[in-house]
């Protein structure tokens, strides 16, 4: 398995001639590609909630399955839900590329979190107080993963 | 199939596709932007369409488990596929996982379960 994907001219070599060494910065383009594809995922969802709310309609509750689907997707919000989730699951292959799965897949729980809060404020769907903690713990255990280390000494 | 088996069986296979995509676009160090030919790259890549198949399966179980499942059982379930792909990163790409990391992983469980329960 091909594990060098690409090289990026600056971590090849300097002026000098010597090989430079590209420290990990502090918040690099790859981290953000993480929370990124999280957040466009989640707000991805909530754009189609909210054009499903919207084609709830006649022929969207009683109509075929066919009709049905008709519905759903002539609803312009379930259309661009659709389009911000596959662009937010490109960010998380690239992210993927740059971080060890078993970092990045427990941020996607950052999902969770986000799509009740967007169903809180945008839908005024109630939270009990269980889940407000719910919340809180994922914070918490993503923040943990943050100190823990990005990547894995071996 | 039972609607347990279709929601195990979408729980592995949603797992098992975080890792088969890992094994296909590699571990790069560079912390860059990624070139086109790249992306292009992908789509000759027999382990991302493993990948991209195992997430529609997962998809297709996930949706036959919920028709006769109740959602407050089946979603945090969904939880343990944090703990599988840690361990199956350990087995099948040999990612080491310090124990800080595991209680990250641990702690993050414990949310969706807050969360997802009714």
């Amino acid at each position: 398995m091909n594990l060098e994907v690409s090289k990026s001219p600056e971590s090849v070599s300097s002026t000098t001639g010597t090989q430079v060494l590209v420290q990990t910065p502090t918040f690099a383009f790859a981290d953000l590609s993480v929370f990124g594809s999280v957040l466009l995922a989640a707000l991805g969802h909530l754009m189609i909630k909210a054009g499903l709310n919207g084609a709830a309609g006649s022929v969207a509750v009683q109509g075929s399955i066919i009709e049905r689907l008709g519905a759903y997707f002539s609803q312009p919000y379930v259309l661009l839900g659709l389009t911000v989730y596959g662009v937010g699951t490109a960010l998380w292959v690239f992210a993927v590329s740059k971080r060890e799965i078993s970092y990045v897949f427990p941020i996607t729980a950052l999902n969770y979190v986000l799509v009740t809060l967007g169903g809180k404020f945008l839908f005024a769907e109630a939270i009990p107080l269980k889940r407000w903690i719910g919340i809180a713990v994922v914070i918490v255990g993503v923040g943990l993963m943050q100190s823990a280390g990005r990547e894995g000494s071996r | 199939m039972t609607a347990t088996t279709a929601l195990w069986t979408s729980i592995f296979l949603n797992g098992m596709a975080q890792v088969l995509l890992k094994k296909g676009v590699g571990h790069s160090k560079d912390q860059g932007a990624a070139p086109a030919s790249w992306w292009l790259s992908l789509l000759r890549n027999v382990w991302v369409w493993a990948w991209a198949l195992s997430f529609v399966a997962a998809t297709a179980l996930w949706l036959l488990a919920l028709s006769k499942l109740d959602i407050s059982y089946a979603f945090p379930l969904l939880s343990t596929s944090f703990i599988l792909v840690a361990l199956l990163s350990r087995l099948l790409l040999g990612e080491f996982i310090s124990w800080k990391r595991w209680i990250a992983i641990i702690v993050i469980c414990l949310g969706v379960i807050l969360i997802a329960a009714k």
